[in-house]
């Protein structure tokens, strides 16, 4: 899109990048994993600590991924192919979950059904093994299905063919025949790449495995790093982190690489169809009862799922001490008044600041990402990009720690190398896409006509991308509000953020002011999620990045 | 940082906003690296890692300001364990940047000591606080006290530690976890020093049910909410939860509360040698320790009037220096009983 002279610079700027936000922090941490040799490397993969967490790691996220694909799979076959108007509600419905910051949908669970907690007392409901990898599998999935959900959703909206199912049909297949046969193998790229979302999103996950798994003993190895970094004051322990750090990288980078491969061969393999609109088969397939059912369904997932631990949540946040009933003889503000003494304004102020950056210097590295690159050089790039976000959260923040640690620190600029480095492919995604569907000859005809560069990209290229810009603005700066794994280990005196105010509120607060704290951080949350989710829908790619 | 955050937050507003004070945002976590001046007197910041309540911090600071109007803080509060992470990740760049440790135990600020971190001797402990309180590089500021808390109205109430191990108490007792709390350390620490208790106590408590939870706020809330009847716990945590409302009671066994000292030290790297000793010695001056008392903690200081110990309530002592030492042998013994 920019002028061919601009390509090359474009090319090494993003390459410059890449080197100092992912290669240098992921190479520093493989230096410090290797600092004792191979054999010291491998005494500490090997000990009995970093074997449990790689493989509480694998089994939560094999379990996540089937569970979240399955249910994400059935949500979207169920709701996608209703008419226009009844599915808008139900979408909202079923993404909800995934605007919940993923630290606030494990304490509201552990609140709601754990032991001791509001439906315990009021009912002696708990959810069996909720604190414990029972309960970090079921939380993780409630929060991945919505992932899974919009992936496939937008593979129904390319990919299924409504005119070869009612063919099928017609030709005397009944529904699962037509659903084994016609819709799941046209479905299956869609579904591998769900599968390498909720992976990775589930390997990297960090708060739900410390609030849910760690008071049973349960270590991942996010969890694992985050507590030797506790302990690092000996250097054997520092070392075991680092090399935890770089195995759970490996982790993640295979199983890309394994879905990828999967992806290729599904994508060749299946014919691509044109877009079509599913409301006729949807018509065809079921009836007002099964429609009826449809909705009694997800309407009872997301009561349990996410309107009850909320409701829970508000009433923790509004009574006066443990022990006592949420009723309006025991509610009190004062837990909000604790929840904001100390830094916590402070914490929220750094947040929104260095969120907002982070969104618009993310979409300024997306310009030449997606514009001033070409062909095999932007997928390239792009694959680069990706790695950011996939490398997790606690071995990218221990990486830069380690590479630029010297000089900043404890300061917000770390925070934010941190922030861009993870995000980077937040913006990219939507961008990219965005660019896929303009239209080349409209810059060169403003080239021709006279316009400079600037004035081309200004004036022809940026506005219809307006909203893929928008979009991944605005998810990133979600993203790096809810953030926490990075920041509760890259913070320092006076460059807290909210979330990691509010992760020491609940080791060293009330469960009171701690959901205060939640649900000041989740209704704004939520509220710009739904906006976006909403806004979405002009454009035509999933936010989610798969 | 007085911004105007009540107002409706807009993403345009916050984008041009985050231009003009993004110098700030970034700059703020390096005002540690701002030389301060080595007097007492002009400007300087004091950074401060602390795992102390906040109210305490927050009045305790502000007090140390009004008569020293120069002073600013920059202040790092988290749970032992990050603190030690900060540490840690400071000792690999380039050096411990706090000048000030506030801790909760002495037991991880022992072992900082150990490491070379902190400085001896920081300034003369004021007459009349017992010696066995401090170290060479701990100072005591505050003293804390562990305790029963009873759920309201539950009968018998225990008068003694070793009731406990009694059939009244089968699956009654939450005690919290010595690795993730410096407090129950404590306690470990006085049980398996003490004659007629020793590590056995922990297998009988064991055997009659009693319960591991993690912190001594989650034996308050689980006590609070029925799940068990009486856990070990710290005064600091009863008396909020009695004042707000809560169902539980505060009992107070025999021989007495197992007590152990918030310490404070100064880092070997602070080269803000005075204003470090003028902030230690207004935490341990009449003034900063009615600040520690109004925030709900026992002071250390005699003659300043702290919150009411049970009439007749006596307290008993651990042997820190005893206890230092065996760290890791005595929780490896605990946790052969109490196993994770």
């Amino acid at each position: 899109m920019l002028p061919a002279r601009a390509r090359p610079v474009s090319v090494v700027l993003v390459v410059a990048l890449l080197g100092a936000l992912i290669a240098v922090p992921v190479g520093q941490l493989a230096r410090t994993a290797f600092a004792s040799g191979w054999s010291g490397a491998m005494a500490a993969a090997g000990s009995r600590q970093a074997v449990l967490a790689l493989e509480h790691t694998a089994l939560v996220s094999v379990l996540v991924t089937a569970f979240a694909v399955i249910c994400g799979g059935a949500l979207a076959l169920v709701v996608e192919r209703r008419p226009r108007r009844s599915r808008t509600l139900l979408r909202l419905a079923v993404i909800s979950p995934l605007l919940i910051p993923e630290f606030v949908l494990g304490f509201s669970w552990s609140q709601a059904y754990g032991p001791s907690g509001t439906l315990d007392r009021a009912a002696g409901i708990t959810v069996p093994g909720l604190l414990g990898p029972t309960g970090v599998v079921l939380v993780l999935t409630v929060h991945a299905i919505p992932l899974a959900y919009l992936v496939i959703a937008a593979g129904l909206a390319t990919r299924a063919e409504p005119d070869l199912e009612l063919a099928a049909r017609a030709s005397g297949a009944n529904g699962r025949t037509v659903l084994r046969t016609v819709t799941l193998p046209l479905l299956r790229p869609a579904l591998t790449a769900a599968a390498a979302l909720v992976f990775v999103t589930s390997t990297n996950s960090f708060a739900v495995p410390q609030v849910l798994g760690e008071p049973a003993g349960f270590a991942t190895m996010s969890t694992l790093i985050f507590n030797d970094l506790n302990l690092s004051a000996s250097p054997d322990v520092f070392n075991q982190l680092a090399v935890v750090a770089l195995e759970q990288t490996a982790l993640v980078l295979a199983a890309i690489l394994v879905f990828g491969l999967i992806l290729r061969r599904t994508a060749t393999e299946s014919v691509r169809g044109p877009t079509t609109v599913g409301e006729r088969a949807a018509v065809a397939a079921g009836g007002h009862v099964a429609s009826r059912i449809t909705t009694a369904l997800v309407g009872l997932y997301v009561l349990i799922a996410t309107v009850v631990p909320l409701l829970v949540l508000i009433g923790v946040a509004l009574t006066r001490g443990p022990g006592l009933a949420p009723t309006p003889a025991n509610w009190t503000t004062s837990n909000f008044a604790d929840a904001f003494s100390g830094p916590t304004w402070v914490g929220l102020w750094h947040s929104l600041v260095l969120a907002a950056l982070a969104a618009v210097i993310v979409i300024v590295m997306c310009l030449p990402t997606v514009l001033g690159t070409g062909g095999r050089a932007r997928t390239t790039l792009g694959a680069g990009v990706l790695l950011g976000y996939a490398v997790p959260g606690s071995a990218l923040a221990v990486g830069i720690l380690i590479a630029y640690g010297s000089p900043l620190e404890g300061s917000a600029m770390i925070i934010l190398i941190a922030y861009l480095a993870k995000l980077w492919a937040v913006g990219h995604r939507p961008l990219s896409a965005g660019v896929d569907r303009l239209v080349p000859e409209h810059a060169m005809a403003a080239r021709a006509s006279g316009a400079g560069p600037l004035t081309a990209l200004g004036s022809v290229v940026l506005p219809p991308l307006r909203v893929a810009l928008l979009t991944g603005a605005g998810l990133v700066f979600v993203l790096a509000v809810q953030e926490v794994t990075m920041s509760g280990i890259l913070y320092g005196p006076g460059s807290e953020t909210f979330a990691a105010v509010i992760l020491n509120q609940q080791d060293l607060g009330s469960d009171g002011a701690t959901a205060a704290l939640a649900l000041t951080m989740t209704v704004p949350l939520l509220f710009i999620g739904l906006l976006l989710v909403a806004g979405r829908r002009r454009l035509r790619s999933p936010e989610a990045v798969a | 940082m007085a911004l105007p955050l009540h107002r409706p937050f807009r993403l345009g507003a916050a984008l041009a906003l985050a231009a003009t004070t993004a110098i700030t945002a970034a700059c703020s976590g390096s005002a540690s690296a701002s030389p301060g001046s080595s007097a007492a007197t002009g400007s300087y910041t004091i950074t401060m890692y602390t795992s102390a309540t906040q109210k305490t911090v927050d009045a305790v600071v502000a007090g140390y300001k009004r008569t020293h109007p120069g002073a600013s803080f920059s202040i790092y509060r988290a749970v032992t364990g990050d603190i030690n992470a900060r540490i840690a990740a400071d000792e690999r760049t380039g050096g411990v940047r706090a000048d000030v440790i506030w801790g909760t135990d002495p037991l991880s600020m022992e072992a900082y000591a150990k490491d070379g971190i902190l400085r001896a001797h920081p300034i003369t402990v004021p007459a009349g606080i017992p010696a066995q309180y401090s170290t060479e590089y701990l100072i005591p500021t505050r003293l804390l006290y562990n305790v029963l808390v009873v759920h309201k109205g539950f009968t018998p109430v225990p008068a003694s530690w070793s009731d406990l191990t009694q059939p009244a108490y089968r699956g009654k007792v939450a005690i919290s976890d010595p690795a993730a709390a410096g407090s129950a350390f404590a306690v470990l620490g006085y049980f398996a020093q003490t004659p007629g208790y020793g590590m056995a106590y922990f297998s009988k408590l064991k055997a009659n049910g009693a319960v591991q939870v993690s912190t001594p706020t989650e034996v308050v809330t689980d006590v609070a909410d029925g799940r068990y009847q009486v856990g070990i716990t710290l005064d600091s945590l009863v008396r909020p939860a009695i004042k707000a409302g809560s169902p539980v009671e505060m009992a107070w066994p025999e021989p007495g509360a197992i007590a152990e000292y918030s310490p404070i030290a100064v880092t070997a790297n602070s080269k803000k040698t005075a204003a470090d000793a003028a902030f230690l010695d207004y935490v341990l001056s009449k003034p900063g320790q009615q600040e520690i008392a109004a925030t709900g903690w026992q002071p250390v200081l005699p003659g300043v009037p702290g919150p009411r110990i049970p009439a007749g309530g006596h307290e008993v002592w651990p042997n820190w220096n005893a206890l230092f030492p065996q760290e890791k042998q005595l929780l490896t013994r605990y946790q052969a009983i109490f196993g994770a």
